[in-house]
C-alpha cells in the first residue's frame, strides 16, 4: 500500500486553491473592488465631497447627468476623441510594424525613432506641443508659413482643438502599438505564407486574407488596450486646454475631475465614473468578441 | 556589543532630536505667472525655517490658481490639512462656506485682526472677510493692467496710452498690421484670467459683476456685462485687431516680446516678467475706461486649512506674520512685480528707491484706488466658468450674438447658484 503517510484533510484540500488565491483577492479587493462599491454607492447620494455624509437620492445624479448638457457634450468629445486616436494610431502602429517587419540596422534604427515618443510621458509631451501648436511663431505654424499657409490658433479654435489633442495622441503612441504588430507578426507561420506565394497571392491578398486574420488576437488587444487609453489618458487636457475653448476639449474624465474637485459634485462626478466605467465594459467586451470571432486559428 | 552601542546611539538621538524637533507644517504655493516664482519662494521658506527653532516648513509647489485649490481640498480629504495654503484670493469666500478653512483669530491669538487688516490696502480687505470674520491675510495681489510697445505707438504716431474704450479702439486699428503680421491687441483668454478680464471689462464698464455682499448672485445677463463681451468680441470679429479664437498669456506675453502684439492685457505681477523679457522701450497704462476706471483686484491670499493641531495653528500664525510683514511683503513685491497688499510696504527704504527706479511699478499701486473685490461666490469656479465657456465662444463664432451669449451665462450660472439660494435668500415659503 503506497498510502501517504501524512494525508491532507479532505477539506483542506478543497480550499487549497481559494487559500492560494487569498492575497491576490485581498489585494484586488481593497484596492479594486472597495473603492469601486464605494464610487457606485457615492453615486446614489447626495454627496459633495469626500467625507460628506450626503443621504440617499437613488437614480437623481444619474438623471441629473443626462440632462447636463456639459456631461452629454463630453461624452460626444469622448466619442468622436476615441475613434479619432483609437483608428489612426493602430492603423499607423500596424503599417510601421508591416515596414519595418524585417530585422536590419536601418529598421532597428528607425522602430527606435518611432518607439520614442511612448518614452515621453504625456504631461510633458503636452507641454511641449504647447509651443509645437502656438499660433503664427510655433514650430507647425513655422513650417506651415513656408508652404504659405497662414497662421492658424491649433488649440484656440473650437473646431481644431480637439483635432489637434487626437493628433498628439497618435503621435504618442502608434508606436508603442507598432511592438504588439512586430510581435503579432512574429508569431505569423513562415509556412501559411509561403504557401500563399506559391499559390500566387499578390502582396496585398497575402497581408488581406493571411496576415490580418493571423493578428486578430493583436488586433483586438490593441484595440483595446487604446480605447481605454481614450478614456483614462487627459493629462494633456489639463495642460494644453482645461477643456476649452467652450468645452471643446472636455473629455469624460476631465468632466469628472471638474464635478469632483472644482465644482464640489461628488454625485454628478461619480454617477458619470459608473457610466463610463460601464461603457468601457461594454466596447471592451464588443471589441474582442467581434474582433476574435474573425480569428482563424488552425493547427 | 556593537548593536547595543548602536541601540543606544539611536536611542539617544531619538531624545535629542525630540527635544528640540521643530514643528513640521505643510506650505503649499502655487506660481501664477511666468518667471522664477517657485525658486524664491523656496529660498524665502528656507530662510524663515533658519531664522528660527520653532517651526519648520515645508514648501510645497502646486502649480496654479484652480490647481493648488484642489490639491489642498485633497490633502484635507485625506486627513492631512495643509496648515499654510496661498489661495487664490477669491476662493477663501467658498472655502469658508464649506468650513474647509478656519478663521484666522484661531490661529492668532489676541492679535487684532481688524486693526492689522487697517494696514492694508483698502481694495484688498472685502475678500479676506467672510461672514465678518478675516478668513484670509493677502500676500501678493494683483489688478489687470495694460502694457504697450512704445516703437509701435510711436510708428503709427500716437502719442499717449489710450484712456477710454473709444482711444483704446482706435488705437487698436491703427496699430494693427493685415494679415495676421501685427495684432493691435492681444487678451489671454483662457479659463480663469478670461472671468477676471471679463469683469475688469464690466467693472469700466460701470457693473458691479457679482453681488460683493451676498454670494449666491451674479450679473451676467446685465447692460454692464452684455457691453464687456461684446467690446471684447468686436475687437477680434469686428474691428480684426485682435486673433479670433481663445490665446492663452503665454501666447499673449510671446506675441507682445516678438513684437507680433502691440497692447496686451496682463496681471501686473507679470511686470518683472515683462521688464526682463521685453527687448524695446514698453510702458504700462491703466485699463481704459467705459463709464469709469475700474479694475478687480487678483492675486493670492494666505488661508489654513482646517483640522491642523493647535501647535501647528501657532506655527502657521507665525509662518505668515513673517511672510506678510512689511519687509518680506516688499521684498516679493519688487521680485515678482506684484503689488504688496500691505501699504506700510511702501514707507520702506529699499521700496522707495525700487519705485523711483521703476516707475512702472508704482502704476499698479495707482491703479489700486479704482480697486474692487474679485469674483467670490457660492461655488465660485462653476459660475466663473458660465461666463468663460460663453466669451470664448463669442470670441470663436462670429455669428453668436452678445445677447444670447450673456443669456445662456446667465441661467448656467444661476443653475450653480441655486442650491444655496434656496437655502439663504429663498427660504421662506
Amino acid at each position: 500500500m503506497n498510502k501517504p503517510t501524512r494525508e491532507t484533510p479532505r477539506s483542506f484540500r478543497s480550499a487549497r486553491p481559494y487559500l492560494l488565491l487569498l492575497p491576490a483577492f485581498l489585494c484586488l479587493a481593497a484596492f479594486t473592488y472597495w473603492p469601486m462599491l464605494q464610487v457606485l454607492l457615492a453615486s446614489l447620494s447626495d454627496k459633495k465631497r469626500v467625507g460628506d455624509s450626503g443621504t440617499f437620492v437613488g437614480a437623481e445624479n444619474y438623471f441629473r447627468i443626462f440632462q447636463d448638457a456639459h456631461f452629454l457634450g463630453a461624452l460626444a468629445n469622448n466619442a468622436l476623441y476615441a475613434a479619432g486616436t483609437v483608428i489612426p494610431s493602430v492603423l499607423f502602429g500596424f503599417l510601421f510594424a508591416l515596414a519595418l517587419r524585417e530585422t536590419t540596422n536601418l529598421s532597428s534604427i528607425l522602430r527606435s525613432v518611432l518607439f520614442f515618443p511612448t518614452l515621453v510621458p504625456l504631461v510633458g509631451a503636452a507641454a511641449v506641443f504647447i509651443f509645437v501648436f502656438m499660433p503664427d511663431i510655433g514650430l507647425l505654424d513655422y513650417y506651415l508659413a513656408k508652404l504659405g499657409v497662414s497662421a492658424t490658433n491649433w488649440l484656440g479654435n473650437p473646431d481644431l482643438a480637439l483635432v489637434s489633442l487626437m493628433a498628439l495622441t497618435t503621435w504618442k503612441n502608434a508606436g508603442y502599438y507598432m511592438l504588439f504588430f512586430l510581435a503579432g507578426l512574429q508569431g505569423v507561420p513562415q509556412d501559411a505564407e509561403e504557401a500563399a506565394k506559391i499559390e500566387g497571392a499578390n502582396w496585398l491578398q497575402r497581408l488581406y486574407f493571411v496576415i490580418i486574420p493571423m493578428l486578430g488576437p493583436t488586433f483586438a488587444f490593441v484595440m483595446v488596450i487604446a480605447l481605454i487609453s481614450a478614456v483614462s489618458q487627459i493629462d494633456h487636457v489639463i495642460v494644453m486646454t482645461d477643456g476649452g475653448p467652450n468645452n471643446s476639449t472636455s473629455l469624460l474624465l476631465y468632466y469628472i475631475y471638474q464635478q469632483a474637485h472644482e465644482f464640489y459634485d461628488l454625485g454628478k462626478a461619480t454617477a458619470a465614473t459608473v457610466v463610463t466605467l460601464i461603457a468601457l465594459l461594454t466596447l471592451s467586451f464588443l471589441s474582442m468578441r467581434t474582433v476574435e470571432r474573425k480569428v482563424h486559428y488552425e493547427t | 556589543m556593537f548593536i547595543r552601542s548602536a541601540v543606544g546611539a539611536l536611542c539617544a538621538g531619538l531624545i535629542a532630536s525630540s527635544a528640540v524637533a521643530a514643528e513640521r507644517i505643510e506650505f503649499m504655493f502655487p506660481a501664477p505667472v511666468q518667471g522664477k516664482l517657485s525658486r524664491e519662494m523656496q529660498k524665502l521658506v528656507k530662510e524663515f525655517n533658519s531664522s528660527q527653532d520653532g517651526v519648520e516648513v515645508v514648501g510645497v509647489f502646486t502649480g496654479s490658481y484652480d490647481d493648488t485649490k484642489v490639491k489642498s481640498q485633497a490633502a484635507a480629504e485625506a486627513g492631512k490639512p495643509p496648515a499654510v495654503v496661498l489661495m487664490s484670493a477669491n476662493f477663501a469666500t467658498e472655502l469658508a462656506m464649506n468650513d474647509l478653512i478656519v478663521p484666522i483669530k484661531e490661529l492668532a491669538g489676541d492679535t487684532d485682526l481688524d486693526g492689522l487688516m487697517q494696514e492694508f490696502w483698502p481694495a484688498v480687505r472685502p475678500n479676506a472677510y467672510f461672514n465678518g470674520d478675516v478668513y484670509s491675510i493677502p500676500f501678493q495681489n494683483s489688478t489687470p493692467i495694460l502694457y504697450y510697445n512704445k516703437e509701435h505707438f510711436a510708428e503709427a504716431g500716437i502719442t499717449k496710452a489710450p484712456e477710454t474704450w473709444a482711444e483704446w479702439v482706435d488705437a487698436a486699428k491703427k496699430l494693427t498690421k493685415p494679415e495676421g503680421e501685427r495684432w493691435g491687441i492681444m487678451m489671454p483668454s483662457n479659463y480663469d484670467y478670461n472671468g477676471w478680464l471679463v469683469q475688469a471689462l464690466t467693472m469700466a464698464n460701470g457693473g458691479q459683476f457679482y453681488n460683493t455682499v451676498y454670494p449666491g448672485e451674479i450679473f451676467y445677463d446685465h447692460a454692464s456685462t452684455q457691453g464687456a463681451l461684446k467690446f471684447w468680441r468686436d475687437f477680434a470679429h469686428q474691428h480684426k485687431a485682435m486673433p479670433t479664437g481663445v490665446t492663452n498669456s503665454k501666447q499673449v506675453s510671446t506675441s507682445f516680446f516678438s513684437g507680433k502684439a502691440s497692447m496686451i492685457v496682463l496681471s501686473t505681477g507679470a511686470l518683472t516678467f515683462v521688464r526682463e523679457n521685453a527687448k524695446f522701450d514698453y510702458d504700462v497704462a491703466f485699463m481704459p475706461r467705459n463709464i469709469r476706471n475700474s479694475v478687480p483686484i487678483g492675486g493670492a491670499s494666505l488661508v489654513s486649512f482646517k483640522g491642523t493641531t493647535d501647535a501647528q495653528k501657532k506655527g502657521a500664525w507665525e509662518f505668515i506674520s513673517w511672510l506678510t510683514s512689511a519687509e518680506k511683503i516688499g521684498h516679493w513685491s519688487r521680485f515678482t512685480g506684484y503689488f504688496a497688499p500691505r501699504q506700510t510696504a511702501y514707507d520702506l527704504p529699499e521700496m522707495k528707491k525700487f519705485t523711483a527706479e521703476h516707475p512702472d511699478a508704482l502704476r499698479a499701486v495707482e491703479q489700486l484706488a479704482y480697486a474692487g473685490p474679485w469674483i467670490a461666490t457660492y461655488n465660485t469656479v462653476a459660475v466663473r466658468k458660465a461666463v468663460e465657456d460663453e466669451m470664448q465662444a463669442l470670441l470663436s463664432d462670429p455669428e453668436l450674438t452678445f445677447r444670447e451669449a450673456a443669456a445662456r451665462a446667465q441661467k448656467n450660472a444661476d443653475a450653480v447658484l441655486a442650491p444655496y439660494a434656496e437655502q439663504t435668500a429663498l427660504t421662506l415659503k
